[in-house]
């Protein structure tokens, strides 16, 4: 049993508490999933854990804390990572060795366990994640979802009886976050290891979750238990579960599975939107490219705009047949892609499909060996990367490389600087563009200060000054909570409506369901698909299995062939669906 | 190969670098390093192809190729010697002996010479750059003195920082320009350290806590026993007096005495020290004939120069002469390309497996 009892703690010089007299039961041997909004202390909570706070943080705690009959706060980390493993956010940065044996090797070696014992230690963690073929790797060349494996075998090593994760998963694609909690799942089931796991993505660990705890933002009470019960206390929910609490399905679906359960006396005939593809059709999919033909809504319910009108302005940015090499390398191979005024693109693929060197290609970042790029009808090769970015705003993955100065308002005064443009040329003016983006109460601030959704949008401000007809967004939903979410896609919907071409590269196909027009797969460097979001996410493209396309969103796993992506789109067609009666709650399945 | 023949290697290496002014042998030397180290190189891009992961160039990449390095260290070493120099009897011409430093005869041996010093330099810098590329940190850290284990597990972070470093340089180069920033001059370099340092400063805290985290600095004992410390004072008191011996005629055949008494001393602190520290290892490396090879190769490649000192010297002063070039010195030479047999010849026996 872990507890915590009336814990209040506050980091050294801020005002405010990061926790507030939590107190909380964990149980052992179950799968906990942490979530609550960003700043809600869900990272104090699991440092609490292994005594990193306060030993680690400093700052003044109280309260008492217990892990089984173990005193974190008086043992401190070194005691305690014998019992508590810990797993961090970013793979890259707890790595000390380079190879993977030796980091696994690590701990062990520090706390001078003989070499027998590591040996045998060693091979149980590899046996154990299956890490047989990387065992003589160098981390270098590993995958993020490989690192983060052997960041978890790593914290196993000492066999500890609780594991820790600090949003493992989300700087990984839906795949390698997918293996990485079926590993964690295993070891919960098959070893009894207490899994206690913090995430936004609630639809990602659901289903592998058995205890929920909320952590809200202010100082009200943490829920706290089954995960069905917790989420109908709580607002930012999974899209299944918001389509549950709409439909009063009881009790709650949690997974897509759990969903189905409701769904499958449910006729979907008559619904709106394009059927399954038949394989012809999926065959020229990926053989041109397809305008988006889709008749959903926004969830705004104002009909997104189609490429037939945008086509009319012409794209504003066009790639004609890229190539990019790194080091002889092929990286990209005869790449074309145009983005239109008013128009949402939404660039998918795996780690390393070729995604990120796009945008930098597009941009000139990234030299390319063959094609060309086209801003406004110019090309853009001999043009300095700082006179492209002019008018095209481009948000790297990591919005922090872009923030250097002493406060907010000051990001925006420099780019304008850079590009010789005075404050008084520019409309909206910085404060209002600042306004538009929710920061005009921290203008002041130091930006590095900010939290993770306001670091990224005060990003997007300083690149975003300059007006720009075209925005890059580089996996900008990177540990973002719900709400800052909500925030960007409503940036998106606004972009939209101001006609510019917005290119959307991201793992979240909750959001590109929301957001995006038109839906573009890179695989292997080449495009491997492009057309509508229903054509791509709606249906199993990439073969005939559902598994076979890991990029369809909750709802069209739920309603497979519908054309429905978003929780909007499921109840303007049912409603809009004169054969279709309100579904019965049927868990037991089969009946209805 | 093990890395204590490696270090026997490095060892040789340096020593032969250090030992000769003469520049034939060390454009030899130089280039035979620049083969090791590609083969090393090629061998470790093959076994990172082979794992199937379409994987950055090299992470542990150095900031600066020694090819680069040269055309850089030998022209300013040259310039410098000829500016500072004034000894030679080839004389360009002269400047002004009222300036400061530079004035005097220029010379065409103070340039000579100082090209030569440049080289020495850049020799050297490649044979650690192989070292560096060849030995896998756990081993680089292995070798170190228990009671610096810390202190080891701290450098060796900082040598896997370096292209880190790099990285978050060019990322942030990059986001300067997304920004509109154009760099004429290297006052516009400027802007660019302050994320690169604050990053690097995140970065490491997160690694401090992930290691911490890992028990990391549990079992560190921080304090010196009194005999130690008392033995570390001695030993370096005697280290300094040795050197003050030196000066002294009186003293002076004692120094040698002191210093080894000193060097006695402190060894024995670290010693004692390094008995406090908790840590085991996880590998024990295995020697095999090929680094017995590798060992003996180094010896034909050290020890002409050892025995033939007047065939290894050269200096230009007072006049240009040509170098010599004693077969027996540049061929043993040779020897030091033995790891890179040693490479190719256990990547043959493993194909055959």
């Amino acid at each position: 049993m872990i507890t915590f009892d009336h814990v209040s703690f506050s980091y050294p010089e801020v005002a405010l508490p990061a926790l507030h007299k939590v107190t909380l039961t964990l149980v052992e041997s179950t799968f906990t999933l942490i979530s609550g909004p960003s700043g809600a202390g869900k990272t104090t909570l699991l440092r609490c854990l292994n005594g990193l706070v306060p030993h680690f943080s400093g700052g003044v705690l109280t309260g008492r804390i217990r892990v089984g009959d173990l005193d974190p706060v008086a043992l401190g980390p070194e005691v305690m990572c014998r019992h508590v493993g810990f797993v961090f956010q970013d793979p890259e940065t707890q790595f000390v060795m380079d190879y993977v044996e030796d980091e696994l090797a690590f701990a062990l070696e520090n706390a001078a366990m003989s070499r027998a014992e590591m040996r045998s230690r060693v091979g149980e963690v590899i046996e154990l994640l299956d890490l047989g073929p990387l065992r003589h790797r160098s981390l270098a060349t590993l995958s993020g979802g490989e690192k983060q494996r052997i960041a978890i075998a790593a914290a196993l090593a000492f066999r500890p009886r609780v594991l820790v994760l600090d949003e493992p998963t989300s700087q990984l694609d839906p795949r390698s976050a997918r293996e990485v909690l079926e590993a964690l799942g295993r070891l919960n089931r098959d070893l009894g290891l207490t899994v206690i796991l913090a995430e936004h993505r609630l639809e990602r660990v659901l289903p592998f979750a058995d205890r929920l705890v909320y952590l809200p933002a202010a100082e009200a009470p943490v829920v706290d238990g089954v995960p069905d019960e917790v989420l109908g206390q709580i607002d930012l929910v999974p899209p299944v579960t918001t389509l549950g609490k709409a439909l009063g399905w009881s009790p709650l679906p949690v997974t897509v599975a759990e969903g189905r359960r409701f769904c499958e006396g449910m006729s979907v005939q008559g619904a709106e939107g394009p059927k399954p593809l038949p394989e012809s059709a999926r065959a020229e999919i990926r053989r041109k490219a397809l305008g988006p033909q889709r008749g959903s809504q926004s969830p705004a319910g104002a009909p997104r705009q189609g490429r037939g009108r945008s086509d009319e302005a012409g794209p504003t940015l066009v790639a004609e047949g890229l190539s990019v090499a790194y080091d002889g390398k092929p990286v990209l191979t005869d790449v074309s892609l145009s983005l239109y005024p008013g128009q949402v693109t939404a660039l998918l693929g795996r780690n390393g499909a070729g995604k990120s060197t796009l945008l930098k290609a597009l941009v000139g970042l990234v030299p390319h060996q063959d094609g060309s790029v086209w801003l406004s009808g110019r090309e853009t090769s001999g043009m300095a990367v700082a006179d492209v970015c002019r008018e095209v705003a481009y948000l790297p993955q990591d919005p922090n490389a872009l923030l250097f100065a002493e406060t907010v308002l000051e990001e925006l005064h420099i780019t304008l600087r850079n590009h010789g443009v005075t404050v008084a040329e520019v409309e909206p003016a910085p404060e209002a563009l600042l306004e538009t983006l929710g920061l005009l109460h921290k203008v002041t601030a130091y930006p590095r200060d900010l939290s993770v959704g306001e670091r990224q949008r005060a990003a997007l401000a300083a690149i975003l000054v300059t007006q720009p007809s075209t925005v890059l967004l580089d996996e900008p939903t990177r540990g973002l909570d719900y709400d800052a979410k909500d925030r960007l896609l409503a940036l998106m919907h606004r972009w939209r409506v101001e006609q510019r071409a917005v290119l959307l590269v991201t793992h979240d196909v909750e959001l590109v369901a929301e957001a995006a027009d038109r839906v573009v797969i890179l695989d292997g460097g080449g495009i491997a698909a492009e057309g509508s979001p229903a054509e791509l996410l709606g249906a199993p493209v990439f073969g005939d299995s559902e598994a076979a396309n890991p990029f369809m969103p909750q709802m069209a796993r739920l309603f497979p062939g519908s054309g429905w992506l978003t929780v909007a789109d499921v109840l303007s067609g049912l409603r809009s669906s004169p054969v279709l009666s309100p579904p019965s709650p049927n868990p037991g399945g089969g009946e209805s | 190969m093990h890395p204590l023949a490696w270090f026997a290697w490095l060892g040789t290496a340096s020593l032969v670098t250090l030992l000769t002014r003469n520049p034939l042998y060390l454009v030899v030397l130089f280039v035979i390093f620049i083969l090791v180290m590609d083969v090393e190189r090629a061998s470790q891009r093959a076994a990172a192809d082979s794992s199937g992961y379409d994987s950055a160039p090299s992470d542990r990449g150095l900031p600066l190729s020694p090819l680069r390095f040269a055309l850089f260290a030998v022209p300013a070493g040259a310039v410098f010697n000829l500016l500072t120099s004034h000894v030679g009897e080839t004389v360009f011409f002269r400047l002004p002996a009222a300036i400061p430093l530079i004035g005097g005869a220029l010379t065409a041996e103070a340039l000579l010479y100082g090209a030569i010093s440049g080289l020495v330099l850049v020799t050297l810098f490649t044979a650690f750059a192989v070292l560096n590329l060849a030995l896998p940190v756990r081993d680089l850290i292995a070798y170190i003195p228990r009671a610096f284990y810390p202190v080891a597990i701290v450098s060796a972070i900082a040598v896997t920082f370096v292209p880190n470093t790099l990285r978050q340089f060019r990322q942030v180069r990059e986001a300067q320009a997304i920004r509109g920033y154009k760099m004429h001059g290297w006052r516009d370099w400027l802007p660019l350290f302050l994320p690169v340092l604050v990053g690097g400063l995140e970065r490491a805290l997160q690694l401090a806590e992930a290691m911490t985290a890992r028990g990391f600095g549990g079992g560190a004992r921080t304090h010196l026993a009194p005999v130690a410390r008392i033995s570390l004072v001695a030993g370096l008191a005697g280290v300094l007096g040795a050197g003050v011996a030196q000066l002294t005629p009186t003293w002076a055949s004692a120094a040698p005495a002191f210093l080894i008494a000193g060097a006695l001393l402190m060894g024995a602190a670290i010693w004692h020290a390094g008995r406090g520290v908790q840590h085991t290892r996880y590998r024990r490396p295995v020697w095999h004939s090929m680094d017995t090879f590798v060992v003996v190769a180094c010896g034909i490649a050290v020890v002409p120069f050892l025995i033939w000192a007047e065939s290894r010297a050269y200096s230009p002063y007072p006049a240009l002469a040509w170098p010599l070039f004693d077969l027996r010195l540049g061929g043993g030479l040779l020897g030091l390309m033995a790891p890179a047999f040693a490479r190719r010849f256990s990547e043959q026996s493993d194909d055959h497996i």
